[in-house]
């Protein structure tokens, strides 16, 4: 799978990251894996169909999944409730959107599917793609992965 | 269509005049008129409109917040701008205020009534898919077994689920991308996808990844005949699915916290398979 279907998912974090009040968007290390990737914490899968078809998988661990919900909803998340779940559902979503937006003007136009959160330890994530590519991203302190896995 | 009622929200009896007239002359009953942040409530609680046409600029408040308003007493409202100020910025703030149409002043018959058709098939669109999906997916469930296992469930239950449930053990999820947008999963236990992968292939799986790749491709199986059928009935919906991401633990937990899935589970010959499945009203797709 090459890069470049993955820059969309790192311009679109620097977007949306300053809009929920983040200030320092970095990048950290990248890599193929061509085995099944494990989250722990909690994990929000995307389906991905148009001219690329995949998934996009975002992990957080738990502590950096309560730090943003409580960014995004305006106070202390202790538990990650219904109304956090949402926040961090909604969070996927904008992100995945804004890459489609990017992969729209790369002439390859996508739709995307409802997220759905996962939570637990050790969940082993296996994509049908060959291989998977993992991006860590950082948001100030809060890092998350984004995994992505197209059919070519 | 079923009876449409319209509330006019704008601080002009000019316009309240000249929007009246399209719409009785359309056929459309328009319950009531507002033109400020208390009138809209107080109408819209008391009418429960259908449809509300809303101006941007308004005294003392704005079409935007007074949207927001509408949709705290029911988000199912829809929500149509007509106003004399359209522009990236502010159509895309009305977007985000889930408005539903954007007619620009002065209004064109035509076009203010080709929006609220569209505006409204889109729900009939919903509701038909909202009564019919489960259905369809759990023939396509039982189907798929029957042609690729020779076997029936011995009973199938079909419920509503709440916003989440504890995997058994493996899980294949598929996003669904259409008019509408969704997902469909499928989940059991490890004992359960052992027993099942050893009816499809007749024999023992080779490994761990044999035994997930062949559930995720019955998961496909499943979820893209259930999407073709779906888009038989109504080729408006467009639906298409994403592949399957396989998922395994211990413990995990599901949840799909911005819509309500239903489910069906399927006692069979293996054990105990559940299919969840469900669709966002989402965002509008404009025109």
């Amino acid at each position: 799978m090459d890069l470049k279907y993955v820059s969309p998912f790192m311009e679109s974090f620097e977007n949306v990251m300053p809009q929920l009040g983040y200030g320092n968007i970095t990048k950290g290390g990248a890599c193929f894996k061509e085995q099944e990737i494990i989250n722990s914490g909690v994990s929000v899968i995307i389906g991905i169909v148009g001219k690329l078809r995949g998934n996009v998988v975002y992990g957080l661990s738990q502590a950096a999944a309560k730090s943003v919900a409580s960014t995004m909803m305006g106070m202390e998340v202790e538990e990650l409730d219904d109304m956090s779940k949402s926040a961090l559902s909604e969070l996927a979503n904008m992100l995945t959107a804004g890459a489609a937006t990017l992969f729209y003007d790369l002439g390859l136009p996508v739709d995307i599917s409802t997220p759905t959160l996962l939570q637990g330890e050790n969940i082993g994530i296996k994509m049908s793609a060959n291989q998977v590519c993992c991006v860590e991203l950082y948001a100030d302190d809060i890092k998350i992965d984004v995994n992505v896995a197209f059919e070519k | 269509m079923d009876e449409i009622k319209i509330v006019i929200v704008d601080d002009s009896s000019f316009s309240i005049a000249f929007l009246r007239d399209i719409f009785e002359r359309n056929g459309l009953k328009v319950v009531g008129e507002a033109g400020t942040l208390e009138e809209v409530v107080s109408v819209v609680k008391e009418t429960k409109p259908t449809l509300v046409t809303m101006d941007m600029t308004l005294p003392g408040t704005d079409g935007l917040e007074c949207t927001r308003a509408i949709h705290q007493i029911d988000e199912n409202i829809k929500v149509i701008v007509v106003s004399s100020m359209m522009d990236d910025e502010i159509v895309n703030e009305a977007k985000k205020n889930k408005v539903s149409a954007y007619v620009q002043k002065p209004v064109d018959e035509d076009e203010l009534m080709t929006a609220i058709r569209r505006v409204m098939a889109a729900d009939e669109l919903f509701a038909f898919l909202e009564s019919e999906y489960l259905p369809v997916f759990k023939e396509a469930l039982m189907d798929s077994l029957n042609r690729m296992t020779k076997t029936v469930p011995t009973s199938e239950k079909v419920f509503v689920s709440g916003s989440e449930f504890k995997s058994e053990g493996i899980t294949s999820i598929i996003g669904i991308i259409g008019k509408f947008s969704g997902r469909m999963l499928l989940d059991m236990s490890a004992d359960t996808a052992d027993n099942l992968v050893k009816a499809i292939l007749k024999r023992e799986p080779k490994s761990m990844d044999e035994t997930i790749a062949v559930i995720g491709e019955f998961a496909n199986i499943i979820s893209g005949n259930a999407c073709s059928i779906l888009n038989g009935k109504n080729k408006a919906l467009g639906l298409r699915v994403a592949p399957p991401a396989m998922l395994h633990g211990d413990s995990i937990l599901i949840s799909a916290p911005n819509f309500t899935t239903k489910s069906v589970a399927a006692e069979t010959a293996f054990g105990l398979i559940w299919l969840n499945a469900g669709f966002q009203r989402g965002e509008e797709k404009w025109t």
